[in-house]
Protein backbone atom coordinates (compact mmCIF):
# COMPACT_ATOMS: atom_id res chain seq x y z
CA UNK A 1 0.00 0.00 0.00
CA UNK A 2 1.66 3.38 -0.60
CA UNK A 3 1.51 6.15 1.40
CA UNK A 4 -1.37 8.02 -1.05
CA UNK A 5 -3.66 5.60 0.13
CA UNK A 6 -3.03 5.85 4.07
CA UNK A 7 -0.40 7.66 5.94
CA UNK A 8 0.41 9.24 9.75
CA UNK A 9 -0.63 12.82 10.05
CA UNK A 10 1.31 15.94 10.45
CA UNK A 11 0.35 16.02 13.43
CA UNK A 12 0.72 12.74 14.37
CA UNK A 13 4.00 13.20 13.04
CA UNK A 14 4.81 15.76 14.52
CA UNK A 15 4.60 14.25 18.03
CA UNK A 16 6.06 11.36 17.10
CA UNK A 17 9.32 13.19 15.91
CA UNK A 18 8.91 15.12 19.17
CA UNK A 19 8.95 11.78 21.38
CA UNK A 20 12.23 10.46 19.64
CA UNK A 21 13.95 13.64 19.08
CA UNK A 22 16.47 13.26 22.48
CA UNK A 23 16.78 9.47 22.27
CA UNK A 24 17.97 9.63 18.42
CA UNK A 25 18.40 12.92 17.54
CA UNK A 26 16.34 13.12 13.90
CA UNK A 27 16.08 16.84 13.52
CA UNK A 28 18.00 19.91 13.45
CA UNK A 29 14.81 21.65 13.53
CA UNK A 30 11.22 20.27 13.81
CA UNK A 31 8.27 22.51 12.70
CA UNK A 32 4.90 22.49 14.42
CA UNK A 33 3.34 25.05 12.98
CA UNK A 34 3.75 24.37 9.40
CA UNK A 35 1.17 25.35 7.01
CA UNK A 36 0.44 24.23 3.35
CA UNK A 37 -2.81 25.05 1.90
CA UNK A 38 -1.62 23.48 -1.67
CA UNK A 39 -3.57 20.86 -2.98
CA UNK A 40 -1.42 18.37 -5.09
CA UNK A 41 -0.52 14.66 -5.12
CA UNK A 42 0.67 14.43 -1.75
CA UNK A 43 -1.18 16.74 -0.02
CA UNK A 44 -1.03 16.69 3.88
CA UNK A 45 1.54 14.10 3.90
CA UNK A 46 4.43 14.32 6.16
CA UNK A 47 8.02 14.56 5.09
CA UNK A 48 11.10 15.46 6.29
CA UNK A 49 14.09 17.63 4.51
CA UNK A 50 17.63 17.26 5.10
CA UNK A 51 19.21 20.24 6.58
CA UNK A 52 21.49 21.25 3.33
CA UNK A 53 18.49 22.12 1.36
CA UNK A 54 17.40 25.61 0.94
CA UNK A 55 14.23 26.82 2.83
CA UNK A 56 12.93 30.47 2.47
CA UNK A 57 12.82 31.44 6.15
CA UNK A 58 13.50 28.15 7.74
CA UNK A 59 16.62 27.92 9.93
CA UNK A 60 18.85 25.81 7.77
CA UNK A 61 22.23 24.72 9.07
CA UNK A 62 24.14 21.92 7.08
CA UNK A 63 24.55 20.74 10.67
CA UNK A 64 27.72 22.97 10.81
CA UNK A 65 28.40 25.64 13.37
CA UNK A 66 29.47 27.45 10.47
CA UNK A 67 25.68 28.31 9.23
CA UNK A 68 23.88 27.22 12.65
CA UNK A 69 21.94 30.70 12.35
CA UNK A 70 21.13 31.36 8.48
CA UNK A 71 18.04 31.50 7.57
CA UNK A 72 17.93 31.16 3.44
CA UNK A 73 16.10 33.85 1.27
CA UNK A 74 15.24 31.73 -1.22
CA UNK A 75 13.54 27.81 -1.83
CA UNK A 76 15.31 25.07 -3.09
CA UNK A 77 13.92 23.61 -6.54
CA UNK A 78 12.97 20.10 -4.53
CA UNK A 79 11.11 22.28 -1.45
CA UNK A 80 9.24 24.46 -3.78
CA UNK A 81 7.84 21.35 -5.89
CA UNK A 82 7.26 19.71 -2.28
CA UNK A 83 4.77 22.85 -1.02
CA UNK A 84 2.95 22.53 -4.82
CA UNK A 85 2.17 18.91 -4.22
CA UNK A 86 0.71 19.66 -0.40
CA UNK A 87 3.20 18.33 1.70
CA UNK A 88 3.66 18.67 4.97
CA UNK A 89 7.69 19.64 6.24
CA UNK A 90 7.59 18.35 9.69
CA UNK A 91 11.40 19.32 9.46
CA UNK A 92 14.86 19.50 8.73
CA UNK A 93 17.01 16.58 9.33
CA UNK A 94 20.42 16.17 10.92
CA UNK A 95 23.88 15.70 8.45
CA UNK A 96 27.06 14.62 8.89
CA UNK A 97 28.65 18.45 8.29
CA UNK A 98 27.82 20.08 5.34
CA UNK A 99 27.32 16.09 3.96
CA UNK A 100 30.94 15.34 4.04
CA UNK A 101 30.80 12.12 5.90
CA UNK A 102 29.22 8.38 6.66
CA UNK A 103 28.70 8.43 10.56
CA UNK A 104 26.02 10.37 11.51
CA UNK A 105 28.56 11.51 14.24
CA UNK A 106 30.11 14.64 12.93
CA UNK A 107 26.38 17.02 13.38
CA UNK A 108 26.51 19.93 15.50
CA UNK A 109 23.63 18.97 17.33
CA UNK A 110 24.93 15.94 18.11
CA UNK A 111 25.27 12.10 16.67
CA UNK A 112 22.16 9.68 15.14
CA UNK A 113 21.59 6.84 16.78
CA UNK A 114 20.42 3.65 14.86
CA UNK A 115 16.41 2.93 15.75
CA UNK A 116 17.17 -0.93 15.32
CA UNK A 117 19.89 -0.77 18.01
CA UNK A 118 21.10 2.57 19.94
CA UNK A 119 24.71 1.71 19.89
CA UNK A 120 25.16 1.55 16.15
CA UNK A 121 25.55 4.29 13.97
CA UNK A 122 22.97 5.10 11.48
CA UNK A 123 25.42 6.00 8.71
CA UNK A 124 25.14 9.26 6.64
CA UNK A 125 25.52 11.74 5.68
CA UNK A 126 21.58 11.45 5.11
CA UNK A 127 21.66 10.30 8.60
CA UNK A 128 18.30 11.88 9.92
CA UNK A 129 16.47 11.43 6.75
CA UNK A 130 16.90 7.90 7.19
CA UNK A 131 16.23 7.78 10.96
CA UNK A 132 12.89 9.78 10.55
CA UNK A 133 11.66 7.06 7.96
CA UNK A 134 13.02 4.10 9.75
CA UNK A 135 11.39 5.42 13.11
CA UNK A 136 7.97 6.08 11.30
CA UNK A 137 7.91 9.68 11.79
CA UNK A 138 7.38 10.67 8.16
CA UNK A 139 6.53 8.07 5.02
CA UNK A 140 9.58 9.90 3.61
CA UNK A 141 12.27 12.15 3.35
CA UNK A 142 14.44 14.01 1.29
CA UNK A 143 18.44 13.24 1.32
CA UNK A 144 21.13 13.67 -0.95
CA UNK A 145 24.01 11.24 -2.17
CA UNK A 146 27.52 12.40 -3.41
CA UNK A 147 29.02 8.53 -2.49
CA UNK A 148 26.39 6.66 -0.71
CA UNK A 149 24.80 9.23 1.69
CA UNK A 150 21.43 7.97 0.29
CA UNK A 151 21.86 4.41 0.12
CA UNK A 152 24.22 3.11 2.90
CA UNK A 153 21.78 4.66 5.73
CA UNK A 154 19.14 3.23 3.76
CA UNK A 155 20.83 0.29 4.17
CA UNK A 156 21.15 0.72 8.22
CA UNK A 157 18.22 1.54 8.44
CA UNK A 158 16.41 -1.11 6.86
CA UNK A 159 14.12 1.85 4.26
CA UNK A 160 14.43 2.50 1.17
CA UNK A 161 16.66 4.73 -0.43
CA UNK A 162 17.00 6.20 -4.36
CA UNK A 163 19.35 8.18 -6.19
CA UNK A 164 17.61 9.11 -9.70
CA UNK A 165 20.02 9.56 -12.40
CA UNK A 166 22.21 12.40 -12.01
CA UNK A 167 20.47 15.86 -13.08
CA UNK A 168 16.89 14.23 -12.93
CA UNK A 169 15.81 16.13 -9.39
CA UNK A 170 17.39 19.72 -9.46
CA UNK A 171 20.26 20.42 -7.23
CA UNK A 172 19.17 24.30 -7.26
CA UNK A 173 19.23 24.90 -3.15
CA UNK A 174 21.21 22.01 -2.69
CA UNK A 175 24.69 23.40 -0.75
CA UNK A 176 27.10 21.83 -2.49
CA UNK A 177 29.76 19.42 -1.64
CA UNK A 178 30.98 17.96 -4.71
CA UNK A 179 28.77 19.71 -7.78
CA UNK A 180 30.07 16.79 -9.95
CA UNK A 181 29.18 13.89 -7.66
CA UNK A 182 26.21 15.67 -5.64
CA UNK A 183 22.64 14.21 -6.22
CA UNK A 184 19.01 14.96 -4.64
CA UNK A 185 17.27 11.59 -4.23
CA UNK A 186 14.50 10.33 -1.37
CA UNK A 187 14.18 7.99 1.25
CA UNK A 188 10.86 5.89 1.87
CA UNK A 189 9.45 2.37 3.40
CA UNK A 190 8.60 0.79 0.05
CA UNK A 191 9.89 1.44 -3.98
CA UNK A 192 6.23 2.61 -4.68
CA UNK A 193 6.62 5.50 -2.36
CA UNK A 194 10.05 6.43 -3.89
CA UNK A 195 8.87 5.94 -7.57
CA UNK A 196 5.87 8.58 -5.90
CA UNK A 197 8.33 11.01 -4.56
CA UNK A 198 10.92 10.82 -7.49
CA UNK A 199 7.86 11.81 -9.80
CA UNK A 200 7.07 14.91 -8.10
CA UNK A 201 10.46 16.40 -7.39
CA UNK A 202 11.92 15.49 -11.22
CA UNK A 203 12.12 17.43 -14.30
CA UNK A 204 14.38 20.34 -15.79
CA UNK A 205 14.68 23.83 -13.71
CA UNK A 206 16.12 26.58 -15.46
CA UNK A 207 17.90 27.31 -12.09
CA UNK A 208 19.73 24.20 -13.15
CA UNK A 209 21.61 23.76 -16.15
CA UNK A 210 23.09 20.52 -15.19
CA UNK A 211 19.36 19.11 -14.70
CA UNK A 212 17.90 17.00 -17.27
CA UNK A 213 15.35 17.78 -19.63
CA UNK A 214 11.88 16.40 -18.49
CA UNK A 215 11.61 12.51 -19.22
CA UNK A 216 7.85 12.94 -19.00
CA UNK A 217 7.04 9.14 -17.32
CA UNK A 218 5.55 8.37 -14.48
CA UNK A 219 7.80 5.59 -12.69
CA UNK A 220 4.69 4.90 -10.30
CA UNK A 221 2.99 3.14 -13.35
CA UNK A 222 6.07 2.13 -14.81
CA UNK A 223 7.92 0.30 -12.05
CA UNK A 224 5.12 -2.18 -12.13
CA UNK A 225 6.26 -3.44 -15.78
CA UNK A 226 7.26 -6.96 -16.26
CA UNK A 227 10.76 -7.65 -15.44
CA UNK A 228 11.01 -11.00 -17.51
CA UNK A 229 13.80 -11.05 -20.20
CA UNK A 230 15.77 -7.91 -18.10
CA UNK A 231 18.95 -8.85 -17.78
CA UNK A 232 21.49 -8.50 -14.85
CA UNK A 233 25.22 -8.72 -13.28
CA UNK A 234 26.76 -8.85 -10.39
CA UNK A 235 30.63 -7.97 -10.06
CA UNK A 236 32.71 -11.43 -8.83
CA UNK A 237 35.51 -9.19 -7.44
CA UNK A 238 33.14 -7.33 -4.86
CA UNK A 239 30.73 -10.53 -3.91
CA UNK A 240 34.51 -12.29 -3.09
CA UNK A 241 35.48 -8.71 -0.52
CA UNK A 242 32.64 -9.57 1.60
CA UNK A 243 33.08 -11.55 4.07
CA UNK A 244 29.56 -12.10 5.75
CA UNK A 245 28.22 -15.33 5.05
CA UNK A 246 24.56 -14.51 6.41
CA UNK A 247 25.06 -10.98 3.71
CA UNK A 248 25.64 -13.16 1.04
CA UNK A 249 23.31 -16.12 2.00
CA UNK A 250 20.48 -13.27 1.53
CA UNK A 251 22.06 -11.66 -1.59
CA UNK A 252 22.12 -15.53 -3.01
CA UNK A 253 18.38 -15.57 -2.11
CA UNK A 254 17.36 -12.09 -4.53
CA UNK A 255 19.28 -13.77 -7.41
CA UNK A 256 17.21 -16.46 -7.02
CA UNK A 257 13.92 -14.55 -6.72
CA UNK A 258 15.14 -12.95 -9.66
CA UNK A 259 15.82 -15.86 -11.63
CA UNK A 260 11.99 -17.03 -10.68
CA UNK A 261 11.15 -13.60 -12.04
CA UNK A 262 12.85 -14.57 -15.67
CA UNK A 263 15.58 -12.30 -15.12
CA UNK A 264 18.72 -13.27 -16.54
CA UNK A 265 21.42 -12.88 -13.89
CA UNK A 266 25.36 -13.40 -14.95
CA UNK A 267 28.61 -12.83 -13.11
CA UNK A 268 31.01 -10.30 -14.56
CA UNK A 269 34.57 -9.90 -13.74
CA UNK A 270 36.58 -6.87 -13.53
CA UNK A 271 40.45 -5.45 -12.95
CA UNK A 272 40.13 -5.74 -9.07
CA UNK A 273 43.00 -2.84 -9.15
CA UNK A 274 40.11 -0.75 -10.80
CA UNK A 275 38.04 -1.64 -8.10
CA UNK A 276 40.35 -0.70 -5.80
CA UNK A 277 40.94 2.30 -6.77
CA UNK A 278 37.56 4.00 -6.62
CA UNK A 279 37.37 4.71 -3.19
CA UNK A 280 41.09 6.79 -3.29
CA UNK A 281 39.70 8.60 -6.59
CA UNK A 282 36.07 9.37 -5.14
CA UNK A 283 37.87 10.96 -1.26
CA UNK A 284 40.79 12.95 -3.88
CA UNK A 285 37.74 14.26 -6.32
CA UNK A 286 35.11 15.26 -3.48
CA UNK A 287 37.80 16.53 -1.45
CA UNK A 288 38.75 18.78 -3.90
CA UNK A 289 35.31 20.03 -4.99
CA UNK A 290 34.44 20.24 -1.44
CA UNK A 291 37.56 22.93 -0.72
CA UNK A 292 36.01 24.67 -3.51
CA UNK A 293 32.33 24.60 -2.52
CA UNK A 294 32.65 25.75 0.94
CA UNK A 295 35.24 28.51 0.31
CA UNK A 296 32.50 31.01 0.10
CA UNK A 297 31.99 30.28 4.17
CA UNK A 298 34.10 33.14 5.15
CA UNK A 299 32.56 33.91 8.50
CA UNK A 300 31.76 37.38 6.94
CA UNK A 301 28.67 36.37 5.21
CA UNK A 302 27.01 33.52 6.66
CA UNK A 303 27.21 32.52 10.32
CA UNK A 304 28.62 33.94 13.55
CA UNK A 305 31.14 36.34 13.26
CA UNK A 306 33.60 37.61 15.75
CA UNK A 307 35.22 41.46 15.56
CA UNK A 308 38.91 40.99 14.70
CA UNK A 309 41.47 43.63 13.37
CA UNK A 310 41.42 42.41 9.56
CA UNK A 311 39.13 40.69 7.13
CA UNK A 312 41.95 38.17 7.22
CA UNK A 313 41.59 37.51 10.46
CA UNK A 314 37.75 36.92 10.86
CA UNK A 315 38.09 34.53 8.09
CA UNK A 316 41.48 32.43 9.28
CA UNK A 317 39.61 33.05 13.27
CA UNK A 318 36.29 31.76 11.92
CA UNK A 319 36.44 29.09 10.50
CA UNK A 320 39.00 27.23 12.34
CA UNK A 321 36.57 27.64 15.28
CA UNK A 322 33.63 26.84 12.86
CA UNK A 323 34.21 23.53 11.04
CA UNK A 324 34.98 20.01 13.16
CA UNK A 325 38.01 18.60 13.00
CA UNK A 326 36.75 16.08 10.08
CA UNK A 327 36.19 18.51 8.02
CA UNK A 328 39.34 20.58 7.96
CA UNK A 329 40.80 17.29 7.33
CA UNK A 330 39.39 16.63 4.08
CA UNK A 331 39.79 20.33 3.36
CA UNK A 332 43.18 19.59 4.05
CA UNK A 333 43.35 16.89 2.17
CA UNK A 334 41.79 18.77 -0.85
CA UNK A 335 44.19 21.55 -0.70
CA UNK A 336 46.61 19.08 -0.91
CA UNK A 337 45.56 17.21 -4.36
CA UNK A 338 44.80 20.75 -5.68
CA UNK A 339 48.56 21.93 -4.67
CA UNK A 340 50.36 22.32 -8.42
CA UNK A 341 52.82 19.94 -7.91
CA UNK A 342 50.07 17.24 -6.91
CA UNK A 343 47.53 17.64 -9.60
CA UNK A 344 48.79 15.61 -12.76
CA UNK A 345 49.76 12.91 -10.17
CA UNK A 346 47.01 13.20 -7.38
CA UNK A 347 43.48 14.89 -8.81
CA UNK A 348 43.72 14.65 -12.49
CA UNK A 349 44.54 11.11 -12.28
CA UNK A 350 42.01 10.44 -9.65
CA UNK A 351 39.61 12.08 -12.52
CA UNK A 352 41.64 9.55 -15.03
CA UNK A 353 39.97 6.39 -12.53
CA UNK A 354 36.49 8.08 -12.73
CA UNK A 355 36.34 7.79 -16.49
CA UNK A 356 37.75 4.17 -16.64
CA UNK A 357 35.31 2.71 -14.29
CA UNK A 358 32.47 4.76 -15.86
CA UNK A 359 33.76 3.27 -19.29
CA UNK A 360 33.12 0.24 -18.02
CA UNK A 361 30.14 0.03 -16.34
CA UNK A 362 29.15 1.72 -19.93
CA UNK A 363 30.31 -1.27 -21.72
CA UNK A 364 28.64 -3.51 -19.78
CA UNK A 365 25.56 -1.90 -19.61
CA UNK A 366 25.67 -1.95 -23.64
CA UNK A 367 24.73 -6.04 -22.72
CA UNK A 368 23.23 -5.57 -19.62
CA UNK A 369 20.16 -3.74 -18.05
CA UNK A 370 21.06 -3.42 -14.90
CA UNK A 371 23.50 -4.74 -11.58
CA UNK A 372 23.18 -5.63 -8.19
CA UNK A 373 25.32 -6.19 -4.97
CA UNK A 374 24.80 -5.99 -1.22
CA UNK A 375 24.64 -2.07 -0.41
CA UNK A 376 26.84 -2.87 2.36
CA UNK A 377 29.69 -5.78 3.38
CA UNK A 378 28.26 -5.78 7.19
CA UNK A 379 25.43 -4.15 9.10
CA UNK A 380 25.69 -0.57 10.95
CA UNK A 381 29.03 -0.83 13.13
CA UNK A 382 29.23 0.33 16.42
CA UNK A 383 29.97 3.85 17.08
CA UNK A 384 33.91 2.52 18.25
CA UNK A 385 34.17 -0.21 15.26
CA UNK A 386 37.06 0.15 13.33
CA UNK A 387 38.16 -0.73 10.01
CA UNK A 388 41.67 -1.34 7.92
CA UNK A 389 41.07 1.00 5.45
CA UNK A 390 43.84 -0.64 3.11
CA UNK A 391 41.74 -3.69 2.90
CA UNK A 392 39.57 -4.89 0.27
CA UNK A 393 37.04 -5.18 2.49
CA UNK A 394 36.59 -1.45 2.97
CA UNK A 395 38.51 -0.73 -0.41
CA UNK A 396 35.83 -2.98 -2.78
CA UNK A 397 33.07 -4.23 -0.73
CA UNK A 398 32.39 -1.28 1.91
CA UNK A 399 32.64 1.93 -0.68
CA UNK A 400 31.67 0.20 -4.27
CA UNK A 401 28.25 2.72 -4.12
CA UNK A 402 30.39 5.63 -5.18
CA UNK A 403 30.14 3.93 -8.75
CA UNK A 404 26.63 4.99 -8.96
CA UNK A 405 28.15 8.76 -8.98
CA UNK A 406 30.99 8.68 -10.78
CA UNK A 407 28.77 7.73 -13.68
CA UNK A 408 25.33 9.80 -12.55
CA UNK A 409 23.35 6.31 -12.75
CA UNK A 410 19.99 5.62 -11.07
CA UNK A 411 21.19 3.51 -7.59
CA UNK A 412 18.32 2.18 -5.17
CA UNK A 413 18.99 0.20 -1.94
CA UNK A 414 16.12 -2.09 -0.45
CA UNK A 415 16.08 -3.68 2.90
CA UNK A 416 16.50 -7.63 1.69
CA UNK A 417 17.09 -9.45 5.12
CA UNK A 418 18.19 -9.08 8.91
CA UNK A 419 21.79 -10.26 10.59
CA UNK A 420 21.87 -10.28 14.34
CA UNK A 421 18.41 -8.35 14.16
CA UNK A 422 20.06 -5.60 13.00
CA UNK A 423 19.06 -4.60 8.91
CA UNK A 424 20.82 -5.27 5.60
CA UNK A 425 20.64 -4.17 2.02
CA UNK A 426 20.57 -4.89 -1.51
CA UNK A 427 21.46 -2.36 -4.57
CA UNK A 428 20.47 -2.66 -7.77
CA UNK A 429 21.82 0.09 -10.44
CA UNK A 430 21.37 0.77 -13.93
CA UNK A 431 22.10 2.66 -16.75
CA UNK A 432 21.53 6.94 -16.61
CA UNK A 433 18.06 7.75 -17.60
CA UNK A 434 16.61 5.01 -17.40
CA UNK A 435 15.22 5.38 -13.79
CA UNK A 436 12.40 3.00 -14.02
CA UNK A 437 14.34 0.20 -14.88
CA UNK A 438 15.88 0.18 -11.05
CA UNK A 439 13.06 1.33 -9.45
CA UNK A 440 10.95 -1.67 -11.18
CA UNK A 441 13.72 -4.58 -10.36
CA UNK A 442 13.78 -3.24 -7.20
CA UNK A 443 10.23 -2.98 -7.04
CA UNK A 444 9.77 -6.56 -8.05
CA UNK A 445 12.21 -7.82 -5.97
CA UNK A 446 10.75 -6.17 -2.69
CA UNK A 447 7.39 -8.71 -3.33
CA UNK A 448 9.43 -11.15 -2.96
CA UNK A 449 10.18 -10.06 0.55
CA UNK A 450 8.76 -9.35 3.83
CA UNK A 451 10.66 -6.33 4.44
CA UNK A 452 8.25 -3.36 3.24
CA UNK A 453 7.00 -0.98 5.47
CA UNK A 454 9.08 -2.25 8.40
CA UNK A 455 9.45 0.55 11.26
CA UNK A 456 12.20 0.85 14.13
CA UNK A 457 11.54 2.07 17.55
CA UNK A 458 8.17 1.68 19.92
CA UNK A 459 5.65 1.21 16.62
CA UNK A 460 7.75 -1.50 15.36
CA UNK A 461 6.46 -3.79 12.93
CA UNK B 1 55.66 10.83 6.64
CA UNK B 2 54.32 14.02 5.62
CA UNK B 3 55.52 16.80 7.31
CA UNK B 4 53.10 18.72 9.97
CA UNK B 5 54.94 21.84 9.04
CA UNK B 6 53.41 21.47 5.29
CA UNK B 7 49.74 20.37 6.82
CA UNK B 8 49.62 23.39 8.52
CA UNK B 9 50.53 25.35 5.24
CA UNK B 10 47.98 24.02 3.66
CA UNK B 11 45.20 24.24 6.00
CA UNK B 12 46.35 28.19 6.67
CA UNK B 13 45.96 28.52 2.83
CA UNK B 14 42.36 27.70 3.34
CA UNK B 15 42.25 30.23 5.64
CA UNK B 16 42.12 27.98 9.10
CA UNK B 17 44.11 26.30 11.88
CA UNK B 18 44.15 23.34 13.72
CA UNK B 19 45.41 21.98 17.26
CA UNK B 20 48.93 20.39 17.14
CA UNK B 21 47.17 17.33 18.33
CA UNK B 22 44.65 17.27 15.25
CA UNK B 23 47.64 17.72 12.75
CA UNK B 24 49.05 14.94 14.21
CA UNK B 25 45.76 13.12 13.59
CA UNK B 26 46.32 14.38 10.32
CA UNK B 27 49.72 13.20 9.52
CA UNK B 28 48.94 9.55 10.90
CA UNK B 29 45.57 9.58 8.41
CA UNK B 30 47.67 10.72 5.30
CA UNK B 31 49.78 7.04 5.83
CA UNK B 32 46.73 5.77 4.32
CA UNK B 33 45.79 8.43 2.37
CA UNK B 34 49.07 8.25 0.51
CA UNK B 35 49.30 4.32 0.30
CA UNK B 36 45.47 5.28 -1.51
CA UNK B 37 46.86 7.52 -3.60
CA UNK B 38 49.56 5.15 -4.52
CA UNK B 39 46.85 2.74 -5.88
CA UNK B 40 45.53 5.17 -8.03
CA UNK B 41 49.34 6.24 -9.34
CA UNK B 42 49.90 2.61 -10.32
CA UNK B 43 46.91 1.53 -12.28
CA UNK B 44 48.27 0.63 -15.86
CA UNK B 45 47.47 2.64 -18.65
CA UNK B 46 45.61 5.25 -16.75
CA UNK B 47 48.06 8.36 -18.39
CA UNK B 48 45.94 7.57 -21.82
CA UNK B 49 42.65 8.26 -20.20
CA UNK B 50 40.79 11.93 -20.40
CA UNK B 51 39.93 13.01 -17.31
CA UNK B 52 36.38 13.12 -16.14
CA UNK B 53 34.75 15.90 -14.93
CA UNK B 54 31.17 15.26 -15.33
CA UNK B 55 28.94 11.97 -15.48
CA UNK B 56 27.91 11.76 -19.06
CA UNK B 57 27.93 14.78 -22.13
CA UNK B 58 24.56 16.82 -21.64
CA UNK B 59 23.44 19.56 -23.82
CA UNK B 60 23.07 23.22 -21.80
CA UNK B 61 20.58 25.61 -22.76
CA UNK B 62 21.61 28.83 -22.04
CA UNK B 63 19.20 30.81 -19.92
CA UNK B 64 17.50 33.78 -21.89
CA UNK B 65 18.45 37.30 -20.51
CA UNK B 66 15.73 38.66 -18.49
CA UNK B 67 15.28 42.09 -18.62
CA UNK B 68 14.35 43.38 -14.92
CA UNK B 69 13.74 46.58 -13.53
CA UNK B 70 16.40 47.66 -11.03
CA UNK B 71 17.05 51.02 -9.59
CA UNK B 72 19.23 53.78 -11.20
CA UNK B 73 22.04 55.09 -9.64
CA UNK B 74 20.55 58.57 -8.71
CA UNK B 75 17.30 56.54 -7.25
CA UNK B 76 19.53 54.33 -5.13
CA UNK B 77 21.74 57.02 -3.96
CA UNK B 78 18.40 59.11 -3.07
CA UNK B 79 18.59 57.44 0.78
CA UNK B 80 22.25 57.07 0.96
CA UNK B 81 23.80 59.02 4.04
CA UNK B 82 27.13 59.22 2.15
CA UNK B 83 28.91 58.79 -1.22
CA UNK B 84 32.37 58.26 -2.89
CA UNK B 85 33.48 57.13 -6.28
CA UNK B 86 29.87 56.37 -7.65
CA UNK B 87 29.51 53.94 -4.75
CA UNK B 88 27.32 53.46 -1.65
CA UNK B 89 29.47 54.50 1.48
CA UNK B 90 28.89 52.54 4.54
CA UNK B 91 30.12 53.02 8.29
CA UNK B 92 33.37 50.88 8.69
CA UNK B 93 32.59 47.66 10.99
CA UNK B 94 35.72 46.31 11.46
CA UNK B 95 38.36 48.43 13.79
Amino acid sequence: MSMLETHITYDEAVSRAKKYQDRYNSFVTIIDDYQNENSGILKGIPYALKDNLSTKGIITTASSNMLKDYIPSFDATVYEKLKASGAMLVGKTVLDELAMGGTGTTGHTGIVKNPWDEKRMIGGSSSGSASAVALGIVPFAIGSDTGDSIRKPASYAGVVGFKPTYGRVSRYGLFAFASSLDHVGCLTRNVLDSAIVIDTIKGHDKHDLTSLLDDDKSYRDLIKNDINGKKGFYLKEIIESIDSDEILDCFNKNLKSLKDLGVDISEVSIDKNLLRAIYPAYITISSAEATSNNSNLTGLLFGPREEQPSFDKIMMHQRTIGFSNLIKRRFVLGSYVLQKENQEKLFLNAQRIRRMVVNKINELFKQYDFYILPATSSIAPLFDDEIDRLSDKYLIAENHLVIGNFGGYPSITIPNGFVNKMPIGINITSRQKEDEVALSIAYHLEQTMNYKDQIAGDERV
Amino acid sequence: MIEVDKLKTYANKLMFDMSNEEYLVLQKEFDTILKHMDIIDNLEGIDFVEPMTFPFDIDIDLIDDDTIESLSVEEAFRNAKSTRNNRLQVPKVVS
